[in-house]
């Protein structure tokens, strides 16, 4: 039996608004960076993961979906555009929405209410370092999802190809930068008279967190 | 705009930027606690560490460079360089700047030359807050000596 036009245009129309969806998902994250601070990297516990993951998760939907015709599911997903009219158009509103008006304007407005307040953070006495890395994040949104999908190897296996390639990326090339902003850490914390050895010491593991990681593999 | 290339700018404008400019900063307030009696010797110690940022971040790559990415044993490497450097490099460093201090206070310079006279603190106090940016320009001399890293 041939599967309805409606059901496959409501696969279509869901599998559109992914992209959206992964985009929102980057918004949220770079929010919860901004709030949760250092907590942020706490693996399934920290809202920043969380989003991160549903946002790895909607830009490979049509890959996960290959492991139901590995296990003998017959899914395959529709090709072509949205028959029914008006899924066509919400689908097209909502991507020109998110495109538009949350990535085009809303996102460069949060990033900077994040600066503002980090100023406040910094004057409340917080450091203003969450709040600089979340406009950041936010302002490279777009970048970042280009850079994610680039990680999709297009197999069943896409979802873990794109967590893979994220923590290389951060491995390889946030964390050495991320071991600069140590020692500055470090070096204002021993002139205001704080605990400074333990950002030194952080520094050096940043340096060395992918022979940290072949370390605990060999200990296996 | 990417993320890398934000983070990146950060930190260069951080350590390259503010922080040597911040020194200074350091630098006079070593003078102030000095001029009032109060403990200094952290204040310079901080301005020198603000001009040395880079030279700090680059000796731990350094440490963290002796062996491949993907050699479990780099984290230990890592540690036993630092660990060596601060035994076999800083402590003796620290250990002339010890005997000079001894020798110094055996000599009486610091507290039988101006014995409960904080006049000539006062006058020393003055001589650096208009020689601060000769100082500075010492400790900048001092750092770019050492611009060859380590070897």
């Amino acid at each position: 039996m041939a599967v309805p036009q409606l059901v496959l245009d409501a696969i279509r129309f869901l599998l559109a608004l992914a992209a959206p969806a992964a985009l929102v998902a980057l918004v949220l994250a770079g929010i919860a960076l901004r709030r949760e601070g250092t907590t942020s990297f706490s693996v399934g516990g920290g809202g920043f993961s969380k989003w991160m993951f549903w946002t790895i998760v909607m830009i490979t939907l049509p890959q996960v979906f290959g492991w139901f015709a590995f296990w003998g599911v017959g899914s395959p997903l529709p090709g072509g555009g949205i028959g029914n009219g008006w899924m066509s158009g919400f689908a097209n509103d909502a991507v020109i929405f998110v495109n538009t008006f949350v990535i085009g304007r809303l996102v460069p407005v949060l990033a900077a209410w994040m600066v503002l307040r980090s100023v406040i953070d910094w004057s409340e006495g917080y450091t203003p370092l969450a709040s600089i890395l979340g406009a950041m994040f936010l302002l490279a949104i777009p970048a970042s999802a280009a850079l994610l999908q680039g990680w999709n190897d297009g197999t069943r296996f896409g979802t873990a190809a794109v967590l893979e390639g994220a923590w290389t990326y951060t491995a390889s090339r946030i964390m050495p930068i991320a071991a600069g902003l140590a020692v500055i850490g470090a070096v204002v914390n021993f002139a205001f008279g704080r605990p400074a050895i333990r950002l030194i010491g952080s520094a050096a593991a940043f340096l060395t967190v992918s022979a940290l990681w072949r370390l605990v593999v060999s200990m296996m | 705009m990417n993320f890398l290339t934000g983070i990146t700018n950060l930190t260069s404008w951080m350590g390259n930027v503010i922080m040597p400019t911040l020194a200074a900063l350091f630098f006079a307030l070593g003078v102030l606690r000095y001029a009032h009696g109060q403990a200094h010797t952290y204040a310079p110690w901080a301005g020198f560490l603000c001009l040395m940022v880079s030279g700090v971040l680059r000796g731990i790559e350094k440490f963290a460079a002796q062996a491949a990415w993907n050699n479990p044993d780099l984290v230990w490497i890592t540690m036993r360089g630092m660990v060596n450097w601060t035994c076999n490099v800083f402590l003796p460093v620290y250990a002339v700047l010890q005997l000079l201090q001894g020798f110094m206070l055996y000599a009486g310079i610091g507290h039988r030359m101006y014995a409960g006279g904080a006049w000539m603190r006062h006058f020393g106090a003055a001589a650096m807050c208009l020689a601060l940016s000769g100082v500075l320009r010492l400790a900048e001399w001092f750092i770019a000596q050492g611009l060859g890293g380590i070897s």
